[in-house]
């Protein structure tokens, strides 16, 4: 359930940023979303169309890049992406990370935690003043 | 945040870059700086559902309430039992958050409770953790340690099924040693998992039931 207070803290830096902007209505919100942060992009999509809709964009898409796991071994030294076991990121079994070069699990995290707003689309004002 | 682009259809992009976890982090900092403000040392207990935190909580309290004015924070889903079983031990203060359906505590919620407690006559503060051993491990609420209490009867591979968390953990309490074997659990598993995950981080056996090893985690936090 972290997915909506995620979603909560997105909307509200987007909403801050277009009412700056002196529109209403945004139409997309870019993010970059590391890996470890466990998060389903379709129950994060979810909530921030709820949270758009109630703040005047119920069209609101998100539009994600994801970032890899990155771990540095404090065995080898290297430095690369993580091994992980077979099977997917799972909000229940969180992955054992392990270096990709020497299978240690003695690792630490370089990379993958990132969550990021990016940019967001917001809708030109109309001819006649109107931000609709 | 300036204007990116005007595209064809009539929308403009806006460059926002704003990153959430240093925000998160920034929140936490500010816990941080309002307990030394206030001369507050807090700790965060986590752990699964079931696993002893408020029986860790309710001891501690007992123990150090004659010498320091403790305050406890005890975040759940629902209901008031957490704070219930604390409250009569001594505690100066006991506050519950009720998450909402929330599946961790975070830094806000914590400065938002802050904020009911005493402005002094409060130097200890125990925050107990939603019962859970994925989420809290991603949100920091700027505390001076987090204890994990991980129960037998959670398994003998508990430890290696959760890295995260105890990743994040400060101190471990090994929980319910008393019913190990009636689960058939060996508990050398999980203190060697710990220990090859995290080889300087400190494991304490205990049963907070009847109080065994709750000394020494007082120990272990300096606080005794």
């Amino acid at each position: 359930m972290h997915e909506f207070s995620i979603a909560s803290q997105i909307w509200e830096s987007v909403a801050r940023a277009a009412r700056e902007h002196g529109r209403a209505r945004v139409l997309s919100i870019a993010l970059e979303v590391g890996e470890l942060n466990l998060l389903e992009e379709e129950q994060l999509g979810f909530w921030i169309k709820e949270l758009g809709a109630r703040g005047g964009s119920p069209e609101v898409k998100l539009k994600v890049t994801e970032i890899k796991a990155l771990v540095r071994c404090n065995g080898c030294g290297v430095e690369g992406e993580a091994a992980l076991p077979a099977g997917e990121l799972n909000h229940f079994l969180p992955p054992i990370l392990s270096c990709g070069a020497c299978g240690s699990r003695d690792v630490a995290v370089v990379g993958g935690r990132e969550l990021r707003v990016v940019s967001a689309e917001i809708e030109k004002e109309s001819a006649d003043g109107g931000s609709g | 945040m300036r204007l990116f682009e005007a595209t064809e259809e009539g929308t403009v992009e806006i460059k926002i870059d704003e990153d959430i976890r240093a925000r998160q982090e920034e929140l936490a900092e500010r816990n941080r700086e309002l307990f030394r403000e206030r001369g507050i040392r807090a700790f965060d207990i986590a752990g699964s559902v079931g696993a002893g935190k408020t029986s860790l909580i309710a001891g501690m309290v007992e123990r150090l309430s004659d010498k320091h004015g403790v305050g406890v924070i005890a975040g759940d889903v629902a209901t008031t039992r957490d704070a219930e079983q604390v409250t009569g031990k001594g505690a100066r203060k006991v506050l519950q958050i009720n998450t909402g359906g929330m599946c961790h505590l975070d830094a806000r919620l914590v400065c938002r409770a802050l904020e009911q407690m005493p402005e002094s006559g409060i130097d200890l503060l125990f925050i107990e953790n939603v019962g859970n051993l994925i989420c809290p491990s991603y949100f920091s609420l700027g505390v001076e340690a987090r204890v994990v209490v991980v129960s037998a009867s959670e398994g003998t591979h508990v430890i290696e099924k959760h890295p995260a968390m105890f990743e994040s953990a400060d101190l471990v309490a090994l929980n319910k040693i008393d019913i190990a074997e009636a689960v058939q659990v060996d508990l050398s598993q999980p203190v060697a998992d710990l220990k090859a995950m995290r080889p300087n981080l400190k494991v304490v056996k205990t049963n907070c039931l009847t109080g065994d090893g709750i000394d020494e985690v007082l120990r272990e936090l300096k606080l005794a």
